[in-house]
């Protein structure tokens, strides 16, 4: 090789030293955030929409030109794990996220099996975690929870907004409440029956049964001819529906319900048979959508997934408009790394999206929610703030 | 008033718990194997009534194709699994494990968990003598009993019957006094399998049918053959009314959170009495 080969190859290397240099740096100007959801398994139904509309939201913020930080544009990437609806691959997928130095907020899991084997390493480290499962609201604001948000309200906040709309809606005086057996029971009574008597509604009957119960008409047999004209119930599609259709057949009993769960699915079936039933839609009532907002929301979901809306596509605004509020944090903070600064100023943030979002300082959710209405065989919304 | 509502709930309860025992105690006393492939027979014909009745046909054709169908598809297992393992009671056992295991995920995928219902023929409710009760309650309890009586009299009067019940009392027996011994259990698979399929039929016109529906049904099948004495179909009926008596007078006036607990205090009272079951016999197992 003589000197001006030499020379050619020493510029040719270089040239694309400074090439990978410049390509390093664009790289560098990406803001990489976590995800961790069960995109299989019997979850997936509320999982698997929450991380579309987290891509969705991350799709939208990149195209209308990225977040700018200290001047500085960056753009969004998404690493994703499938927690698979098992604890097991939670941990693993959460633990995949947490060796990636770059990934700084994270966002997943609505289910609190999972969630909380998810949880429980988020905090130990130094991340942002965003999260929608029920017991997440237990973690929170406590040693190793400080850096954590749940986006969906809890029981004690839905409640707020929900029993004096059903009380008002449904006009019923004197309710009786049958809840499956379990803790989350004991804690929705602890929370919805003080309310119900506070916003003059009495309630003289509380029961428990089995869980796995198919046959309600023994306990059925005790809210009979008490001269109530409302139940309260809970906590899934498929119990309230043996409830609701075994309560019609036996006669006797209250036509109206309060549903402490997210779908009308459970009554539509008998809306002839039911006077009234109201339940709760914890991000936008997309089926019955008279907002604006959401009504855009909706196209912009269908062209974003190529799908159609579902009953479960709600679930997809449970992170939707919390990426926003990630990114506008970064741009007031001036920083994508300084988890606690961001993490401070999401929780001093109201943000109206789609949905209406704030959280209190422990990282609760304060957000107004849509109460599903059945009344005359007519199904509708309105809105209730917290 | 309240009392006998109550105690009629647990009379129609009851009689879907013996229609599903009559056949876990026709396969027991005659093969000695405990089936516990038979609640899938109770959730495929659930299924079966629900695409029946989707397809428009009605309730009355979907109980007899419910019936047919799990007919047919005891014979099949007994002629494909059962069969092989007459010699064997664990293995009889162990292959519907196998069945269970087989059918419920075959369920799960075809027809999805989702919980399944149809509309029943008799909807809502009527008023009797002061009482108020679920017209399709009532229809239930008269089907088990037309069932449990047609069961009854095939055993008592016909050939087949006498033959079946002289195979349990002793099968060598049976064969020596030239019994095709074969044939009967063949029989008595598919008495015992359209039994669990009418069952079926008439749990789906009362509760949510899903891929994993047969587990309750089939553990108070097994809970009834016990206390009713093992083979025995009259102690199997007697015992699922009791069931779902205890059931009902139980969630009704103590705890409805203890619903199952109550059959099992039932049967541990029952069996310190009658250690054979209700209407188990002299020199037969005891239980």
């Amino acid at each position: 090789m003589n000197h001006r080969s030499t020379l050619i190859a020493a510029r040719s290397a270089a040239v694309a030293l400074g090439g990978l240099m410049l390509a390093a740096s664009c790289l560098a100007q990406t803001i990489k955030l976590g995800m961790v959801n069960s995109l299989t398994g019997p979850h997936a139904s509320f999982d698997l929409p929450a991380s579309e509309g987290v891509l969705m939201a991350v799709d939208e913020i990149n195209k209308r030109g990225g977040v700018t930080v200290k001047g500085k544009k960056y753009t969004i990437t998404v690493d994703s794990e499938d927690a698979q609806s098992k604890p097991e691959f939670a941990v693993s997928g959460a633990q995949r996220l947490l060796r990636d130095d770059d990934i700084k907020v994270i966002f997943g899991i609505l289910t609190s099996g999972p969630g909380m084997a998810a949880a429980t390493a988020f905090g130990k480290s130094d991340v942002l975690y965003i999260g929608g499962f029920t017991l997440l609201d237990t973690l929170l604001g406590k040693p190793g929870g400080e850096l954590m948000i749940r986006t969906l309200n809890n029981d004690a906040t839905v409640a707020k907004s929900f029993v004096p709309t059903s009380i008002s809606e449904l006009g019923v005086k004197k309710v009786g409440i049958m809840l499956p057996n379990e803790d989350v029971s004991r804690s929705i009574v602890a929370v919805y029956k003080p309310l119900l008597e506070a916003n003059g509604v009495q309630v003289p009957i509380v029961e428990y049964f089995q869980p796995d119960t198919q046959d309600f008409a023994p306990v059925l047999r005790k809210f009979q001819n008490q001269g109530l004209d409302g139940m309260l119930t809970g906590t899934n599609d498929a119990l309230v529906e043996a409830i609701l259709r075994q309560a019609t057949e036996l006669g006797g009993l209250p036509r109206k319900f309060m549903y402490r769960g997210g779908s009308g699915a459970p009554a539509i079936k008998y809306s002839k048979a039911v006077d009234g039933f109201t339940w709760q839609i914890l991000s936008r009532d997309l089926d019955n959508a008279s907002d604006p907002k959401v009504k855009a929301w909706i196209e912009r979901y269908k062209a974003f997934t190529k799908k159609d809306v579902s009953p479960n596509t709600y679930w997809a605004l449970t992170f939707y408009d919390t990426v926003f509020m990630v990114a506008k944090a970064m741009e007031e903070v001036g920083s994508t790394t300084d988890v606690k600064a961001i993490d401070a100023a999401v929780k001093a943030m109201k943000y109206e999206g789609v949905r209406t979002m704030r959280f209190d300082k422990d990282g609760h959710a304060q957000s107004d929610i849509d109460i599903g209405i059945l009344k005359n065989g007519k199904v509708s919304s309105v809105r209730a703030g917290a | 008033m309240d009392l006998i509502q109550t105690l009629l709930d647990g009379l129609m309860v009851g009689g879907l718990y013996a229609t599903v025992a009559i056949g876990v105690t026709l396969v027991f006393g005659i093969m000695g194997i405990l089936n516990f492939a038979h609640g899938q027979m109770v959730m495929l014909g659930a299924y079966t009534a629900f695409f029946v009745v989707s397809a428009g046909l009605g309730f009355w054709p979907a109980l007899l194709i419910g019936m047919v169908a799990m007919g047919a598809l005891g014979l099949l297992l007994e002629r494909v699994v059962f069969r092989h393992t007459l010699g064997d009671h664990m293995q009889g056992l162990t292959a519907s494990l196998g069945v269970i295991m087989v059918v419920e995920n075959l369920a799960a995928a075809a027809f999805t968990p989702d919980p399944r219902t149809f509309e029943p023929p008799l909807p809502g409710s009527f008023q009797i003598f002061g009482l108020t009760l679920s017209s399709q309650r009532v229809l239930v309890l008269v089907l088990v009993v037309l069932l449990v009586v047609a069961c009854h009299l095939f055993l008592q009067k016909t050939r087949i019957g006498k033959a079946i019940r002289a195979m349990g009392q002793n099968r060598t027996g049976a064969a020596l006094v030239g019994i095709q011994t074969t044939q009967v259990t063949a029989i008595v698979f598919v008495l015992g399998s359209a039994m669990a399929g009418a069952a079926g039929v008439l749990y789906g016109s009362l509760f949510a049918i899903t891929p994993y529906m047969a587990a309750a049904p089939l553990m108070k099948g097994f809970i009834l053959t016990v206390l009713g004495g093992l083979g025995s179909v009259p102690g199997a009926v007697l015992a699922g009314f009791l069931l779902g008596v205890a059931e009902s007078l139980g969630s009704r006036y103590l705890s409805a959170s203890f619903r199952d607990g109550y059959g099992f205090i039932l049967l541990i009272v029952a069996l310190l009495y009658f250690p054979r079951g209700l209407f188990g016999q002299r020199g037969k197992v005891r239980v």
